[in-house]
């Protein structure tokens, strides 16, 4: 049996790459990496030979689809199993802009490696904005985890390190650092952020950002992990925003790999990124 | 893969038309997709761009330019007057007496913005006092604490009380003889329906005069939805635009405004309680477009 093929040209596909790209849009990816995707599955299907007959909607679709797959699992990092190997212990600090989520994220992070039979140190290296060292400290008791912590106003960098002392003393496995919200344009803040992770030198960097942020989600992550080279990023706030398009967004800027999301204000609202989960979800 | 250098889109677009003497469609089409863009990148509602773009396209093929102006600035005017349509008016708030609430997302900067409004009023010769309604995010009360003893400006609060509803009657009672009461509330969004239900009931006691929506500079899409949502649960009397001292564009918020048919107050443009800055159209729209001063453009037609 004969399977006729036709060749598609650009024009064949325009319509069906447009919509795509404005539904991208829609889940807040942002523009430049939306046209980005788009270009490179338009360079991918120009040319290509499709049955006569299927659909091209779901040709381009599925193209896209793909597209978008392999940017969101491209060098996957298990944390788990990080830490299960790694050499104790495992330093974490937790950075971004202000009010994305990284304390709540910090909690959320102790309490599930907690259950893991991990311990946790905490360091409330956030010593600027009013309230937080409160707030982590309420946090780090509900949880049950050691909190190190100095004055409002201290060296974040020093209450960053006094935790990595008390972890070695202590044995304990794991600490996490929180830090201070700050605008990737502040320069003075940017150099001190530097400074914590030099003076600590931390075994991995995060950065977290939140589902319901725009085009400005590609501009920060990319100057951040300039400052502070990250190893992967969690976006918070999924609850508020499903779709968490900023995710590709920080996935294809940074290149490196989402690792949670941030589901809800609980302490089990933190789920494991799945790159499978998370396109299908994206094209409901 | 290439991308973009943020910002300049628009400026290079409208450079298409200087040359230009007339302006005719096949300009107008590509000058439009342009602006389609710079807006989609300052996070303009997609539908909103939509509708603006094919605004902004039939008017610049209908209207005469007008003499003086060439088809560059004229098409910029045009722009300009659909965005300012939207904006246009700041909200005014007085200086009364009066009780304002402070509502928004998490993390949005509603604590942050109480503790401006202090100062703001403070410095106009007025009595600012707040209410912590907030009994849900760990810490939130010695955060606004903090910032209420920094200022002087009187607190109410209850540590250890969940009862946000009680706590902000028995707060507006207590700090009655001050001016102006601010009450701030705990994060939410609008598939939280307790929260949402919560916050309504604040709203009842409160009665406030003003209710503020405070919205992340950098929110993207779902701010209209957001925004409708609270709107259609409390009414949202004013924006407040926050953390605009990053790169954030502020569209976000501009969908959030034409959404609810409300108007944006205040920017915020960084943490400390002097961070604060009245709305001025002109200068956001500026930003939103990276373009330089667009109303000098304007004013010389
Ligand atoms: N709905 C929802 N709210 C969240 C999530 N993660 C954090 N939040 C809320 O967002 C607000 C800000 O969270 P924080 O953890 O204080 O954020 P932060 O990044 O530490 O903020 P700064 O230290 O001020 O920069 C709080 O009200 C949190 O409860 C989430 O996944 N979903
Ligand atoms: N750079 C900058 N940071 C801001 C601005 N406004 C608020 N922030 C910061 O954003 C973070 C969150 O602000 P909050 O005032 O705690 O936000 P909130 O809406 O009260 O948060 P929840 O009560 O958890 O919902 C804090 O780190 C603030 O310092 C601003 O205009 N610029
Ligand atoms: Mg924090
Ligand atoms: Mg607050």
């Amino acid at each position: 049996v004969f399977e006729r093929e036709v060749i598609l040209d650009g024009s064949d596909i325009e319509d069906s790459l447009w919509e795509l790209e404005m539904a991208l849009l829609e889940s807040d990816i942002a523009i430049n990496v939306a046209e980005a995707i788009v270009e490179s599955v338009k360079g991918e299907l120009v040319g290509s030979r499709k049955k006569l007959g299927s659909n091209t909607g779901e040709l381009v679709e599925n193209a896209l689809r793909s597209a978008i797959y392999k940017v969101m699992s491209a060098n996957v990092f298990d944390l788990d199993e990080y830490i299960r190997d790694a050499k104790k212990p495992v330093h974490i600090v937790f950075i971004g802009i202000n009010g994305t989520g990284k304390t709540t994220t910090i909690s959320k992070m102790a309490k599930r490696l907690k259950d893991m039979n991990y311990s946790v140190v905490i360091a409330a290296g956030d010593t600027f904005r009013a309230g937080a060292i409160d707030q982590i400290a309420i946090h780090a008791e509900r949880i049950g985890v050691k909190l190190i912590k100095h004055q409002e106003g201290g060296d974040p960098a020093a209450v960053v390190y006094d935790a990595v002392q008390h972890a070695k003393a202590h044995n304990v496995d794991v600490i996490l650092s929180d830090t201070a919200g700050r605008m990737h344009t502040n320069v003075n803040l940017m150099a001190q952020l530097e400074k914590v992770c030099r003076v600590s030198s931390p075994d991995l960097i995060i950065f977290v950002d939140e589902a319901v942020a725009g085009n400005d989600a590609v501009e920060r992550a990319q100057q951040f992990n300039a400052a502070v080279p990250i190893h992967g990023s969690i976006l918070t706030k999924t609850d508020a925003d499903s779709k968490g398009g900023a995710a590709i967004s920080i996935a294809y800027i940074t290149g490196k790999p989402i690792l949670f999301l941030g589901m809800g204000q609980g302490y089990d609202d933190l789920k494991k990124f799945d790159p499978k989960w998370f396109v299908d979800q994206l094209f409901e | 893969m290439v991308m973009d250098k943020l910002g300049s889109s628009l400026q290079d677009a409208l450079k298409k038309l200087v040359g230009a003497g007339r302006i005719d469609e096949r300009t107008v089409t590509e000058v439009v997709k342009d602006i389609q863009r710079a807006l989609l990148q300052a996070d303009v509602n997609v539908k909103l761009v939509m509708q603006m773009s094919s605004h902004i396209k039939e008017r610049a093929l209908k209207e005469e330019v007008p003499p003086g102006m060439n088809p560059r600035e004229h098409v910029i005017k045009i722009v300009y007057h659909e965005l300012i349509s939207i904006v246009g008016r700041s909200a005014d708030i007085p200086l009364k007496p009066q009780t304002i609430m402070m509502i928004g997302l998490q993390g949005s900067g509603k604590t942050t913005t109480t503790s401006k409004l202090s100062r703001y009023f403070q410095r106009k010769g007025m009595k600012p006092a707040v209410v912590c309604a907030d009994t849900f995010r760990p810490g939130a009360y010695q955060q606004l604490k903090t910032l209420c003893d920094k200022l002087n400006v009187p607190f109410y609060g209850e540590e250890d009380n969940p009862d946000a509803v009680g706590i902000v009657e028995r707060g507006l009672a207590e700090l009655e003889k001050n001016d102006v009461l601010i009450v701030d509330t705990a994060g939410r969004h609008s598939l939280e329906a307790d929260l949402i239900d919560e916050m309504e009931q604040i709203h009842k006691v409160a009665q406030p005069d003003y209710t503020l929506l405070v919205l992340d500079g950098a929110i993207g899409q779902q701010a209209s939805e957001q925004a409708r949502a609270f709107n259609d649960s409390v009414g949202i009397s004013g924006v407040v635009i926050s953390k605009l001292d990053g790169t954030a564009k502020g569209g976000g918020a501009l969908s959030a405004v034409s959404e609810t048919n409300s108007a944006i107050a205040f920017i915020g443009v960084g943490e400390t309680p002097d961070d604060l800055e009245k709305f001025e159209p002109d200068r956001f729209i500026s930003r939103l477009l990276g373009m330089g001063d667009i109303k000098s453009l304007i004013e010389k037609a």
